[in-house]
């Protein structure tokens, strides 16, 4: 088999980056060249130092992949001040960022989920649309327990067909009294009271409703 | 085959639902199967972008908000496409209802524009004119 | 069919009970089951609730939604083939013939070499069919460099893969001339792959969400990571992603297990369709765009 050549397994081009310090990769996040914030992005995953430095270069960062890897890494450090990092790129009028912003967060539960109760109580009603989303990986009775206090009061039927989504997955029949409360209020609204039945059914295990 | 042609025929307009609720996607499919539509789903961009470049479709809707990639993006990236598919009719379908949102959608290269929450008749109707059918 | 009747004290599981495990499993998956399809999932989800004690299916779910015990792992494997087989997935094989490799010399010199990477390549039956589809189906193959590199998580099947000895089952999809072409016949249902083929390949360590071990893998043009990024969490997926982009060329592809989509896993890569396959694009250089 001479023609299915054995190479080297690195890549002469593939030289293992040296470890360096913080400052020389915090630095690197402010370089005109997309490909080193990239790289300083993801060599300052995890470390909370970086936090500050991280969440500067977000609101500058204009390349999707570096901004990805800058929440990336931010997510990956967990604590409160990277959830407060992240926070405002929930109104951010470019929807790729918003989204972008929504998934770091939902990788953080434990951390997220003390600020949800602010989120619900925003002005913003798109804010409180993506807040919703914050919950899908709490467990079951905190996701059940935050999306009805929100349910309880909130008017916008795009607010609570987004809290609705999630208890489909998560809640548990603590939510049933609430919900038919809400089907209720938007009685005359299309798709809410369609949400609302199939999240029961999905909550009771009940055969055959839900459907219609 | 022109449109009223297929109208009239036995074929079924293929509808792709893109949302990533589930219960937007649960909605949306019965009040199109219950029109007479096929129906298939995905949950972001990325997932459209697969299924339309793997089967013909008469008509996306397409919602903004999704992990991933979002519509607005999504609708971007399919206009560029080189091929058939960049003509694909949208639907788009949101939670925004700001001039500024309705012209951003526009601009990506949205046909249509409808602010949730929206009744079955409704969709229907819209769908059934975007994709060709006659109402 | 006639579905079984179920003993009384056996946890119960409602239509809408599955139906909450679909559209689950569908989001964090792709994965997709047809109304047709449901009574297979009862079935393996009763599995799954007895083996891991569960007395209700609310509590099973709780446990698959925290990954409890890589419970989805168990469950998403209950529903799939998990052997590992020569020319298995072998319209990716094709599609790296016919269509990949071609667009992947556009880019490059004559001279330089062609990477492919199998990661996980677990006991090599993957890179090894690599090798042997390439001989055997794409012509220019004596033109070029060809560099094939395994690499896995775990140093005994890299061990495995490099004495390159299997059994009769993961030849089944062979042709017998194949077999005899590049295997020897050690009797007792055992072949080795021939010391050529062996040499052939390389095998390396590697961890995809550890940026260290990936660093040393550089310049692939096309990658073939299959079937683990599926029952990777959130962060791992996105670390591994940006790993994988690091070791690719511009323009390189990458292949994911038939059951796996990019839409739930990174939004770094491009779609392809090709005849055989869709496959994903690390966009070309200068791509970055707003």
């Amino acid at each position: 088999m001479p023609l299915v050549k054995r190479g080297n397994p690195t890549s002469p081009a593939g030289a293992t980056p040296a470890h360096e310090g913080i400052a020389s990769y915090t630095s690197a996040l402010a370089n005109p060249d997309p490909d080193t914030r990239w790289t300083a992005a993801r060599a300052l995953g995890a470390r909370a130092e970086a936090v500050p430095a991280l969440a500067a270069a977000l609101s500058t960062e204009g390349v999707p992949r570096v901004r990805e890897a800058i929440m990336t890494a931010l997510m990956r450090v967990g604590d409160n001040a990277s959830v407060a990092a992240l926070l405002p790129y929930m109104r951010s009028q470019d929807a790729s960022v918003r989204s972008s912003a929504i998934e770091a967060l939902q990788a953080m539960p434990d951390t997220i989920q003390p600020f949800m109760a602010r989120l619900f109580q925003d002005d913003d009603t798109d804010v409180r649309i993506l807040a919703s989303e914050l919950a899908r990986n709490l467990p079951a009775d905190d996701a059940t327990r935050i999306l009805c206090a929100l349910l309880q009061d909130e008017q916008h039927p795009n607010v609570c067909a987004a809290a609705i989504d999630v208890l489909a997955e998560v809640g548990t029949s603590a939510a049933v009294p609430v919900l038919r409360a809400c089907a209720q209020r938007f009685s005359q609204m299309p798709f809410l009271p369609f949400a609302v039945s199939l999240a029961i059914a999905r909550i009771t295990g009940s055969e055959g409703s839900g459907m219609e | 085959m022109t449109q009223s042609e297929k109208a009239s025929s036995a074929i079924r307009m293929q509808v792709l639902i893109v949302d990533d609720s589930a219960l937007i996607r649960l909605y949306f499919r019965q009040a199109l199967e219950g029109a007479g539509f096929e129906v298939e789903q995905a949950i972001n961009g990325i997932e459209a972008m697969e299924k339309v470049l793997a089967e013909m479709f008469d008509l996306a809707i397409v919602d903004v908000n999704m992990p991933k990639m979002d519509g607005l993006s999504f609708i971007r990236k399919l206009r560029r496409n080189g091929s058939d598919v960049a003509a694909l009719p949208i639907l788009m379908v949101t939670t925004e209802a700001g001039q500024k949102d309705i012209e951003e959608a526009r601009a990506a290269g949205a046909n249509f524009y409808l602010v949730k929450p929206i009744s079955e008749t409704d969709l229907v109707r819209y769908v059934a004119a975007l994709a060709g059918v006659g109402a | 069919m006639t579905r079984p009747e179920w003993p009384a004290h056996v946890v119960p599981i409602t239509p809408d009970d599955v139906r909450r495990l679909c559209e689950f499993l569908y989001r964090r998956t792709g994965m997709l089951f047809a109304d047709d399809k449901r009574y297979y999932i009862d079935r393996r989800l009763a599995e799954r609730i007895v083996a891991t004690g569960s007395l209700s299916f609310q509590s099973y779910f709780a446990m698959l939604r925290a990954d409890a015990g890589q419970e989805i792992e168990h469950l998403v494997n209950a529903f799939t083939v998990n052997e590992t087989y020569f020319y298995r997935e072998e319209h990716q094989l094709r599609c790296m013939t016919v269509d990949l490799l071609t667009n992947v010399l556009r880019g490059k010199n004559p001279e330089e070499p062609i990477r492919i990477w199998s990661i996980p390549c677990s006991t090599g039956e993957e890179p090894y069919s690599i090798a042997m589809w390439l001989m055997e189906n794409w012509s220019p193959v004596d033109d070029y460099n060809i560099e094939i590199v395994g690499s896995d998580i775990d140093t005994r099947v890299l061990k495995s893969a490099e004495e390159g000895v299997y059994g009769e089952r993961a030849l089944l999809r062979l042709p017998k001339a194949l077999i005899d072409r590049y295997f020897q016949n050690l009797g007792s249902g055992r072949y080795q792959i021939d010391e050529g083929l062996r040499e052939s390949v390389q095998f390396t360590r590697a961890n995809l969400i550890d940026s260290e071990s990936m660093a040393a893998h550089r310049r692939f043009d096309i990658v073939f990571c299959r079937n683990v990024l599926i029952y990777f969490d959130d962060a791992s997926r996105r670390i591994a992603a940006e790993n994988l982009y690091d070791c690719m060329r511009s323009g390189g592809y990458i292949c994911l297990g038939h059951s796996e989509t990019m839409s739930r896993i990174s939004s770094l890569f491009d779609v392809s369709r090709f005849s055989d396959a869709i496959v994903y694009q690390k966009p070309q250089a200068n791509h970055d765009a707003k």
